[in-house]
């Protein structure tokens, strides 16, 4: 199947307006709650990154806190930028430069995702410690995809589309 | 370092013409003329500043090979493994890489449980598959059946070989659970460690130019 480039341009925007609807139920909503021997804990994404600096692991939740609060925003902003900048003649390297930095740090998103799995494969002990996913995953994970796939079906050369065939 | 010369024209495949190849930039799509280039020179394209080509010198798919066949090695280790044991008050419980996809789905995030199953055990396993067939069909010189189908599906593949993403992840849910229990780091972590590793490895071996050209000069021959 073959998708156009206009179709192309519209279903990247849709994408990314999408993904900035849905970047606040998932920064709002639990993504898991973790309860240990009946202490129940509703944790947000950003109430992780807090949880683990408060235990003196700053470096672990400064990368925490980069992979999944500020790539996905910044990825945000910067896909929005370069399709709000689409078909305009200006700033075509940096736009290709950028696309090419979201593309590469794209996936990083998804620690988030992993983290609540890997928790909640060994975290099922019954009353003494659980972990469960919350409906704020499912729009951390809506985030992540929406962002992904508006990267990757708005090709670099789109950018390029007005710009003038120069002499040799 | 070079650049390309025709840095505006955007349309059809490799064109030859009058003994000059031109080739096209992977980012921007505009012709750049070929070049031959001398060790460590790259070749960079003039309108987008991507690189086009780079001088692999005495290129070898070996590596590519020998990375792929250890990072599948490794994924089934990965899988057959537990990661890691949790304690609390004497109860303990191993994980595995599919027991998270069970237990998201059992609590009916099944679109998550798809993320995770795609992400960290399919993707990887079927893109490290498809360098080593693509990888042995070159370096055995056989035009091996969908060799050529296989290609592109490695292009689509990479973006969702996530198991260095999923190693960072172990290790967070390491430090997370240090502070609710006991945690025991099991044979399949240092698998899934291996996995990445490879992955990533064969993903720096593998030049998806040099393979395209290998190919079609397997299917004229």
């Amino acid at each position: 199947m073959r998708i156009s480039d206009t179709t192309r341009v519209d279903i990247a925007r849709a994408l990314v307006i999408s993904g900035a609807i849905l970047y606040i139920p998932s920064n709002i909503l639990p993504v898991m709650t973790m309860s240990i021997v009946g202490n129940v804990e509703p944790l947000t994404v950003i109430g992780g990154v807090r949880e683990l600096y408060d235990s003196g692991l700053p470096l672990i939740a400064g990368v925490v806190f980069l992979a999944s609060i500020v790539v996905p925003f910044l990825k945000l902003i910067c896909l929005g930028w370069i399709l709000w900048m689409h078909g305009k003649p200006a700033d075509m390297r940096r736009r290709t430069t950028l696309h090419r930095v979201v593309h590469t740090i794209g996936s990083w998103s998804m620690v988030d995702i992993f983290l609540l799995s890997v928790l909640g494969a060994v975290g099922q002990l019954g009353a003494l410690a659980s972990v469960e996913a919350k409906p704020g995953a499912l729009f951390f994970a809506s985030v992540v995809l929406c962002s992904l796939f508006a990267a990757e079906i708005y090709k670099p050369r789109l950018i390029w589309q007005t710009s003038p065939t120069p002499s040799v | 370092m070079d650049h390309c010369s025709f840095p505006g024209i955007t349309s059809g495949s490799d064109v030859t013409d009058a003994g000059t190849k031109w080739i096209h930039c992977p980012s921007c799509e505009s012709l750049c003329r070929d070049r031959l280039l001398s060790k460590h020179m790259e070749l960079r394209c003039r309108r987008c500043g991507a690189r086009v080509k780079v001088s692999r010198g005495t290129y070898s798919l070996q590596p590519a090979f020998a990375f792929s066949t250890a990072g599948l090695f490794a994924a089934i280790l990965a899988n057959i493994n537990p990661i890691m044991t949790f304690d609390v008050v004497g109860d303990s419980q191993s994980g595995w890489i599919i027991t998270g996809v069970e237990k998201l789905y059992e609590q009916g995030y099944w679109p998550l449980a798809a993320l995770v199953l795609f992400a960290s055990i399919m993707a990887p396993i079927l893109y490290l598959a498809a360098v080593w067939y693509v990888s042995a069909a070159c370096l055995l010189k056989l035009p091996l059946p969908i060799s050529r189908k296989a290609l592109p599906c490695i292009g689509i593949l990479e973006p969702w070989n996530l198991v260095p993403v999923y190693a960072i992840a172990t290790v967070v849910s390491v430090v997370k659970l240090k502070m609710l229990g006991d945690v025991h780091w099991e044979l399949g972590a240092r698998w899934v460690l291996g996995m990445a590793l490879c992955s990533l490895l064969a993903s720096q071996s593998f030049d998806y130019e040099i393979v395209r050209e290998k190919l079609l000069a397997l299917r004229k021959s």
